[in-house]
């Protein structure tokens, strides 16, 4: 039975890498919800994040530059692909879109690869970052992963009041209960997805820009974050931004508490939950029923 | 870049292809003698691809080794070994003059070596296609490879179905040369045994007797293996196990084991991770204060380590690679291997480089000594314990494993201000001799199979 | 697409594809052989194919994508290749039968829950089982299934015929094994699409709310699909073990679910042999590409491409489309599809054959008793009452959103009330749901079409007849889907008395609206049923064919009971024998036509709730 030192920083763990999932996850629903499909290139987005950190830390050394870098490099991304090809997909079926996600997610980390190559990049954290922290004596915890949660909370916050305090978020709060509808009143769907499809690649890349000083940049950094986003996205209810966030901070204490426990089963435990959650609940938590 | 067989070559094979139809190879060693002129000195049956894939004025080696997924930088460094090997055998080279077998140059046995190189995307399926691919397709009468052991594993058996040598020589698993051995297979580098034996009584001076350990053990074959031979060589020096962490496949974020670890009260931490994990786990570590509480060591740093982790990262932490070009100082081709390949390359040689160069020698210079490239033949020759000087001094094979007897080089990471050039990254703190670290025969595992054998 | 499935007619055509493909398996090695100096790499492209051909029948033929195929070629591999390299088993086509079944019976437990869901969950639950599997595989089960490093040593198949042994260990003999079993795997595909079986597999990619509906059982049919694919999948794994002598872990990665899927869209699923012409063009460029150089590591970003590429422009893939062009120059030239019975003039459907109706002078048709329906909050339905004699035409009338919808779909079955019952003939068949319902002898003919469009109107009414005729679950797989006489009669006859007989061999999203809305119809008839549910089947129509169906309700109820939901009120007047009006969820009145027409609360509500619109 491990100690009370290691469950309460393992669980202050999994609240950190929970909000970071949270963040990325909030933009893989908020796609699904207004556009409708699953945007399977949000772990590439999530990488191209982290390296467009790196390349403007190289340089300038300043991270906040670093996170502009990361949300314009993915505004770009995102129009360009939005625009190009996928705002012919939004009437062919949900299979297609998929498909179609996939390919690109595919060709972004293997560009990326050949930019790059495929050995680590280093970020380092912000000079505010470095240090550690002692809660209350009972156990330490670094200084730029406490941060963390607060940089993730404070966009998760903009996000928030993007969607919830602006008309431009009430409308995509209306199009992800009725798309149907909301195109009959009158409001330019196609604006307003392009807009949402941006601010998911922008939530995607900037979680990317949070976590490169946590690990070694690869192009495969994503993958493993994709599929425990979609996790998060199944447990809290496609398309609720309040469920990504719980969703997110569930997997993340999951995948810390269950690591203190027996680590073989940690990532086994998140995909059980996600299996029962789907048979017996498929809305998630927090989801619109009926909107499959 | 190499090409498989063109012209002339295949067009050979083309026919020689219609008429095997159905018959399998069984023709083929019927009809050769109508088909060509050249006849043998000795006359070999068939196996694998002799003699069909050295019938001609060219025999083709096969390089299958990872050059996407997440070691695809030590995949390029091994092909970049792989081909300077294969140009310096063919055109001559002052390394090559130092194998007195190799002084006369000009290819093996007098025919030039081709090469092919395929991806083995550091999975084992890709690897064993390609590698069948080769050996079907192009004849190939050698080849070499991988970098991890799964697939290091899958290659070696292989070459032992197909009856074609595999110098399978970037793995690090004990298995490699335990209970998966081959008698087609020759492993040149030390494995984790050997590594772990030797970094024992280094650190032990260094560090101190009766120390608590924990250990960061990637929960896989490899990291598990390593644990285990970690263990069994610093018991001797009192030093204990204080947790043992089994992050599993694809973890991204060790925090969890890392705060395990912190709190375990250990003096020494190993951390056992491969490629970007062990960057990734390493800067977490940091973050967490591990390393200004206890010792760190990476039991066996990837061959960019350096530029992955940086100096700050590694300054200061023990561990031990396969083999370093720092050890020029000490062994000459060592010297004159870093002078070639730095010319042709622009960066000094990592070990998959090294492994896989000095691998083809050693094949190269059985082959002379046999006087043919008939399998059999040339197995005895790998196994007949006589030493050839590479760059990691005078090795041979173990007859009982094809267990290279490799020296392993300890080292510590420099600081920038230790730093005598830009990829000065470790100094070597001792090097142990091969003799001295191998697993004792009745313990390897090993139950080689004989020539024959599927 | 799948119009051209159900079109090999003719004795001449049905074996044609059987004998080019076995033509290609014995001449195609000869050329790999010649190209490649080895067989290998066909071999290859024959396992992902039989791989792909139970996938196909599952993404391509049943609308079901699955990300996480590779657990069950992860399964059949591995179970095969720990039997017999660690000895428990001695004989490889024994072994092979073991893992293969084993995939199978995975494959159920994963299709049980997975298929409670459909499109994207669905899709998410098989990825998290098979990412589940290749966990397990890695790290618990490691010392069986040799962990990241697989098995090697997998023994090659021997058969002994009397004192001769055959081994197939040779690059030829394996080729052989498998292009055997791929063939046959070919010919059992074959054997289902070309059934009713697929028939409704192919109903229930496009529209699968009618397919239940006209009483198939949805659920089961997808779970055998799935459990098909899942065996399809097994054993194209004991093969590869088999084939290399080594067994890899990485055939149960999230890589081999997704290889599998693009080599399906590449090649173009629906086709059977897509995916073996997929995996041929993946296989072939991989190996190429990389021997470009400056290419070399890009290989897979220009696959990508390439798969973007064909995703975008070329949805059904390199041999689909192919195949699509080939069989609209077929279809130009019109082949005389088999003589079809012909109609014996009018008649409507024999009695459904269930035990109470034949000549037993029943009372009452359809009953239902106090029937309400609520969604969350809102009453739809409130306690609503009728009884209905066999033979009347029975309307239900009422201002929008009186809840006539949403109660002929509680009669339909479609919904499950949450108060009251639902008799025919007697027999309460509350909460049977619509597919059971359908089979009992109530069917609906639906206010918006609920066709299957890229099939002609004679296959449409073909998947509603077959089910009343073969029942809700049947695995006839070795029947042709036109064989059944009695089947084709009716359609036939149908085909006459609806008039369709000009257009019923073409595509109906091709027809225009008022021959859709008479296939529409002509699907419920299909499924003889003795109740007749019509959903405003006027909605839509000019006058003219207004009169005409008018004509048609008329004639059906000759021998049926009909219930008729409708807005055209002279319609209503002139066929209905009585009339409900519902208002607000309740019944409001019944009666008689003159008695409705006199009423004035129905004035009032219709007139109303006219006011209530206007003021708002």
């Amino acid at each position: 039975m491990p100690s009370t030192a290691t469950i309460l920083s393992q669980a202050f763990s999994g609240f950190a890498f929970g909000s970071l999932l949270a963040l990325m996850s909030s933009g893989l629903t908020i796609i699904f919800g207004t556009l409708g499909f699953i945007n399977f290139a949000h772990g590439a987005m999530f990488m191209l994040g982290a390296y467009a950190a790196f390349v403007v830390l190289v340089q300038t050394h300043s991270f906040i530059l670093a996170l502009l870098a990361g949300a314009s490099a993915l505004l770009v991304v995102a129009v360009v692909l939005e625009r190009g090809l996928l705002r012919f997909f939004y009437a062919r079926p949900p299979e297609d879109q998929l498909l179609v996600t996939f390919g690109l997610s595919v060709m972004l980390i293997e560009g990326v690869r050949f930019f790059f190559g495929s050995d680590s990049q280093r970020v380092s954290p912000p000079a505010w970052g470095d240090g550690i922290v002692n809660f209350f004596g009972i156990f330490y915890y670094p200084l730029y992963r406490v941060e963390v949660i607060g940089i993730a909370a404070a966009f998760l916050l903009a996000l928030y009041l993007l969607l919830y305090h602006t008309s431009l978020g009430l409308m995509v709060r209306a199009g992800i209960e009725d798309r149907l509808m909301v195109g009959l009143l009158g409001i330019d769907v196609h604006r307003m997805f392009l807009v949402v499809f941006a601010v998911g690649a922008m939530a995607a890349g900037i979680a990317g820009v949070i976590f490169a000083p946590l690990s070694a940049v690869i192009p495969d950094m994503g993958t493993p974050f994709l599929v425990q986003a979609f996790v998060v996205v199944v447990i809290g209810g496609l398309g609720s931004f309040g469920g990504a966030i719980v969703g997110g901070l569930v997997v993340g204490e999951l995948l810390s508490l269950t690591t203190a426990f027996n680590p073989a089963y940690s990532q086994a435990s998140i995909y059980a939950v996600m299996t029962l959650i789907l048979v017996m609940r498929p809305r998630g938590l927090f989801g619109v029923a009926g909107r499959i | 870049m190499n090409r498989k067989m063109t012209g002339a070559a295949s067009l050979a094979l083309t026919r020689r292809g219609i008429l095997k139809t159905g018959l399998g190879l069984g023709a083929v060693g019927l009809l050769t003698p109508l088909v060509t002129p050249r006849v043998w000195a000795k006359d070999y049956p068939e196996m694998g691809s002799f003699p069909a894939g050295v019938q001609g004025k060219s025999v083709f080696a096969a390089g299958v080794f990872p050059l996407t997924g997440p070691y695809a930088a030590m995949g390029h460094d091994e092909q970049r070994g792989f081909e300077l090997a294969i140009d310096h055998l063919n055109n001559g080279s002052q390394f090559t003059q130092g194998i007195p077998s190799l002084k006369k140059g000009g290819g093996v046995l007098g025919k030039k070596v081709e090469s092919g190189v395929a991806d083995s995307e550091t999975k084992p399926n890709p690897a064993v296609q390609a590698a069948t691919r080769f050996i079907h397709e192009n004849k190939a009468i050698v080849f070499t490879g991988a970098v991890s052991s799964s697939v290091a594993v899958a290659l070696e058996e292989v070459g032992q179905r197909h009856k074609v040598i595999c110098m399978c020589s970037t793995t690090a698993s004990n298995t490699t040369t335990g209970v998966s051995c081959q008698r087609f297979g020759f492993r040149l580098m030390p494995d984790n045994y050997m590594l772990a034996k030797a970094m024992a009584p280094v650190l032990a001076k260094q560090l101190g007797r009766n120390l608590k350990a924990a250990y960061l053990v990637p929960d896989y074959i490899f990291g598990t293996s390593l644990f285990s031979s970690l263990k069994a060589a610093f018991a001797p020096y009192g030093w204990t196990v204080a947790t043992e962490q089994l992050p599993p496949l694809g973890t991204t974020d060790f925090s969890s084991y890392l705060l395990n670890i912190a709190n375990s009260g250990a003096d020494v931490m190993f951390n056992e991770t491969a490629g970007a994990d062990s960057v990734t786990s390493t800067k977490q570590a940091i973050h967490f204060g591990i390393t200004t509480k206890m010792k760190y060591v990476i039991p066996l740093f990837s061959g960019f380590a350096g530029k992955e982790l940086g100096t700050e990262l590694l300054a200061g932490k023990y561990g031990t690679e396969p083999w370093w070009w720092g050890m020029e100082e000490k062994y000459p081709q060592a010297k004159i291997f870093n002078a070639d390949f730095h010319k042709k390359y622009g960066y000094m040689p990592r070990f998959p480089a090294a492994n896989t160069y000095d691998s083809m020698m050693m094949w190269a210079d059985a082959v002379e000594r046999a006087g043919t490239f008939y399998p059999p033949e040339v197995i005895k020759a790998l196994e007949s314990g006589h030493k050839v000087d590479t760059s990691r001094g005078e090795v041979y094979f173990r007859a009982g494993d094809h267990q290279g007897v490799s020296p392993v080089p300890v080292l510590q990471g420099n600081s920038k201000a230790e730093m005598k050039g830009s990829e000065d990254y470790f100094k070597i703190v001792g090097i142990v001799e091969g003799e001295q670290l191998m697993v004792p025969l009745d313990q390897s595992g090993c139950h080689m199979p004989s020539v024959e054998a599927a | 697409m799948s119009a051209s499935v159900l079109s090999w007619r003719g004795s001449r055509n049905r074996w044609l594809p059987e004998i080019i493909v076995a033509a290609l398996l014995m001449v195609l090695p000869f050329g790999f052989d010649a190209a490649f100096t080895s067989v290998d790499l066909l071999s290859r492209i024959l396992l992902w194919g039989l791989f792909g051909i139970g996938f196909d029948l599952l993404f391509g033929y049943s609308g079901l994508l699955s990300f996480g195929q590779a657990a069950f070629y992860g399964t059949g591999g591995f179970v095969t290749a720990y039997l017999l390299t660690s000895h428990i088993l001695g004989n490889v086509w024994l072994a092979m039968l073991v893992g293969t079944v084993a995939a199978t019976l995975f494959a159920l437990f994963v299709g049980y829950l997975a298929l409670r869901r459909v499109g994207l969950y669905f899709a998410m639950i098989t990825l998290a089982f098979s990412q589940l599997a290749y966990f397990v595989e890695n790290s618990p089960l490691a010392n069986w299934t040799g962990g990241e490093n697989g098995l090697p040593g997998v023994p090659y198949p021997v058969i002994h015929l009397g004192s001769l042994d055959f081994s197939f260990s040779s690059g030829w003999r394996t080729y052989e094994l498998i292009a055997v079993t791929f063939f046959l795997g070919y010919v059992l595909a074959r054997f289902i699409v070309r059934s009713p079986v697929g028939a409704v597999l192919v109903g229930i990619r496009q529209n699968p709310g009618r397919t239940a509906a006209l009483g198939h059982s949805v659920p089961g049919y997808k779970l055998a699909v799935f459990v098909l694919a899942g065996a399809y999948a097994g054993l194209a794994g004991a093969l590869l073990g088999i084939f290399q002598s080594y067994m890899p872990p990485d055939a149960f990665a999230l890589d081999t679910s997704a290889q599998l899927v693009l080599q399906s869209v590449i090649g173009g699923a629906g086709t059977l042999l897509g995916p073996t012409f997929g995996a041929a063009v993946w296989l072939f460029l991989r190996a190429e590409l990389q021997q470009i150089p400056g290419i070399g590591s890009l290989w897979m970003f220009i696959l990508g491409a390439i798969f973007v590429v064909l995703v975008t422009l070329l949805r059904k893939g390199l041999y689909g489309s192919l195949v699509s062009l080939w069989r609209q120059r077929v279809a130009t030239t019109p082949s005389r599809p088999r003589p079809h019975p012909r109609a014996t003039g009018l008649h409507p459907a024999a009695a459904p054959p269930t035990p109470r109706s034949v000549g037993a002078a029943v009372p009452v048709a359809l009953e239902a008793r106090g029937v309400s329906k609520s969604y969350g909050g809102i009453r739809a339905v409130s306690q609503v009452s009728l009884a209905v004699p066999p033979g009347e035409i029975y309307a239900v009338i009422g201002p929008n959103g009186a809840g006539k919808s949403t109660f002929l779909r509680l009669l339909s079955g479609e919904e499950i009330p949450n108060m009251g019952h639902i008799l025919l003939r007697g027999e309460d068949i509350t909460g049977r749901g619509v597919t059971a319902v359908n089979q009992a002898g109530i069917a609906k003919s639906y206010q918006i079409n609920q066709l299957f469009g890229d099939l002609t109107g004679r296959e449409n009414l073909r998947i509603a007849a077959l089910g009343r005729a073969r029942g809700a679950l049947r695995f006839d797989v070795f029947r042709a889907v036109d064989s059944i006489d009695a089947v084709e009669e009716s359609i036939a006859a149908l085909i006459d008395e609806l008039g369709l007989a000009e257009s019923a061999d073409l595509p109906v999203a091709t027809l225009p609206y008022g021959e859709k809305r008479r296939i529409e119809l002509g699907m419920a008839l299909a499924t003889l049923p003795s109740v007749l549910l019509l959903d405003e089947p006027l909605a839509g129509l000019s006058p003219g064919e207004r009169q005409e169906v008018i004509r048609l309700i008329r004639r059906l109820a000759d021998g049926r009971t009909i219930v008729l939901v409708e807005h055209d009120m002279d319609a209503v007047f002139a066929l209905a024998a009585r009339i409900m009006v519902m208002h607000e969820g309740r019944p409001l009145a019944e009666g008689t036509p003159a008695e409705i027409r006199r009423n004035a609360e129905v004035r009032r509500a219709y007139l109303g709730s006219m006011t209530a619109h206007v003021d708002s």
